[in-house]
């Protein structure tokens, strides 16, 4: 009965999102296609890297992991990409925020189920493509064919996990800009760190040792690196088990926090008009 | 051409008195552009810690180029920034109409009117691995590459503003341009790595249709000996007058084709 309220409260707002993201979507391509670029560039240097390096693999990964790593790190770039900081500053600033609380629906779950309804495109749009093209590449490096069923449903678990992580950290993010005043800025700040945190500019396990394993246990690597190497098969069952625990341990404690800034801005706010 | 100095310099005044009220907003904006090219710097340095060159291209000199590469898009982005406005929403909502009704040239206008010291982070990022990267090559540099490191950077700037001012324009006939200038700029981050590693159709690309390797790439070959003086540094010319030619052509028609918005 609980259920079927809350979800009549919230489904309006994720058809609000969904109809957004459509009637914005050549915009959506375009930028798909501008962010994409970048896995390029980055499939062009290791290639270069690789020709470059005597042995075969590059400190456990060969070309083909590579690749693949590439793009599975982009996708989950993308769809755990969350919007908070920006809008929820933007509303602060302009004071539609007093709007949201005035209706009698949890303020998070608002945002929440309105990005929701806007992943709904993003996903038919380039999930599909990106693993399909991700695979058949690897059909036709290795001549089989090497989709891993149980990989995938635990890689889309953890990434549903990463999303909600990624959606609360934001959320807590966006209170902090408010105070920053340069939004742009401030959320470009957080995008560069968060990738380099996270393994998704460069793996993990690249990195010096010591660093590598202070940043395992930071909260970013739960947002990229650990689904993508679920997707790649470099986990063994136990350390699944680990890594998503760890992640369901971050996501209460960014929950925590994004409930401690919340209701310590909501003292502090002071709407301007609305 | 003197009172549009004039004017710019008021204008830049103007928005000096603006920044000074928002410091933090200042250091937020420059240091985040700093930290975002530290990591990215990381991440070359810890891919070169395991090799000794990329396809023939040693650790500084991809410095040097990636540190020229940072100073054209640096001074772009400190002087033309608002041309993003203009695409994202300035047309759509019919402000354009502001630029139109002043005695100055609206081009002019629109540029001048911001002045983004967001900037001064990826400039300063730029100068540091330039100064590194020659002190640790030990290039000998010849009086004569001083001015042409200067006209490489003029033009090399160039070439970004020609690409913003097209690509926004488009703005005029569609309302919203902003995606298209993003897409566009975007393939900028090619130039940062010697266009030798592509194939040979992006290679094709980046030289002639969107040309950014004459930003980075092409220009810092020469100027560390790896590149013909004349396609390095005349491309670098040409591709900045060709792009701009045709860049204020669309923008004119633009704005003949122009029409406010309702309301």
């Amino acid at each position: 009965m609980k259920f079927k309220k809350f979800m009549r409260t919230y489904r309006p707002f994720t058809r609000a999102g969904m109809l957004e993201s459509v009637a914005y979507r050549a915009n959506f391509i375009c930028f798909l296609l501008g962010e994409i670029m970048s896995c390029f560039i980055m499939f062009f240097v290791w290639k270069a890297v690789f020709n470059s390096t005597s042995g075969q693999d590059f400190m456990g990964f060969s070309m083909n992991d590579m690749v693949v790593y590439l793009f599975i790190t982009f996708l989950t770039g993308y769809l755990t990409y969350s919007d908070g900081t920006y809008a929820i500053a933007t509303e602060i600033r302009d004071g539609s925020i007093a709007m949201r609380m005035i209706k009698p629906c949890s303020f998070d779950m608002c945002f929440l189920f309105q990005e929701l309804g806007n992943k709904i495109f993003n996903v038919l749009v380039i999930f599909t493509p990106i693993v399909v093209g991700v695979e058949a590449y690897k059909w036709v490096i290795t001549g089989s064919c090497q989709f891993n069923v149980v990989n995938f449903l635990l890689y889309v678990v953890s990434l549903i996990l990463a999303y909600l992580i990624s959606f609360y950290f934001n959320v807590s993010y966006g209170f902090m800009a408010f105070y920053l005043k340069n939004l742009w800025g401030a959320d470009i700040l957080k995008e560069c760190i968060v990738n380099f945190l996270s393994g998704a500019t460069i793996p993990l396990a690249f990195m010096p040792p010591f660093l590598a394993s202070v940043l395992s246990f930071l909260p970013f690597s739960s947002l990229s690196y650990t689904p993508v190497m679920i997707y790649m098969g470099m986990y063994s069952p136990f350390e699944i088990v680990y890594k998503m625990l760890f992640q369901v341990f971050w996501l209460a404690v960014m929950i925590l926090i994004s409930k401690l800034v919340w209701r310590h801005a909501v003292k502090r706010l002071c709407s301007q008009g609305g | 051409m003197g009172r549009m100095f004039r004017l710019h310099r008021i204008f830049v005044a103007q928005y000096m008195k603006n920044l000074m009220e928002y410091k933090v907003d200042f250091l937020t904006g420059a240091i985040s552009f700093l930290i975002g090219q530290i990591v990215q710097i990381a991440t070359i340095g810890i891919i070169f810690s395991q090799i000794p060159d990329l396809e023939g291209w040693g650790f500084n000199e991809i410095l040097f180029i990636y540190g020229f590469s940072l100073i054209p898009k640096g001074i772009d982005h400190l002087l033309f920034d608002n041309l993003w406005s203009v695409g994202y929403f300035i047309v759509r909502k019919g402000d354009f109409d502001k630029y139109l009704t002043r005695p100055i040239n609206s081009l002019f206008y629109v540029i001048a009117e911001k002045f983004c010291v967001d900037a001064f982070g990826e400039l300063f990022m730029g100068i540091v691995l330039i100064v590194y990267s020659l002190i640790q090559l030990k290039l000998t540099l010849t009086w004569y590459m001083i001015p042409l490191f200067i006209v490489a950077v003029v033009f090399a700037t160039l070439i970004y503003t020609a690409l913003k001012i097209g690509t926004s324009a488009i703005a005029f006939w569609t309302k919203a341009s902003g995606h298209i200038t993003h897409m566009v700029y975007m393939t900028n981050d090619f130039s940062k790595y010697p266009t030798t590693i592509y194939n040979k159709v992006v290679r094709t690309l980046i030289t002639y249709v969107i040309p950014f390797a004459f930003t980075a790439y092409y220009p810092a070959s020469y100027f560390l000996g790896k590149g013909e003086p004349l396609f390095c540094i005349g491309g670098t010319v040409i591709a900045a007058v060709v792009l701009m030619f045709i860049s204020v052509c669309i923008w004119n028609r633009g704005i003949k084709a122009y029409e406010s918005a309702g309301s």
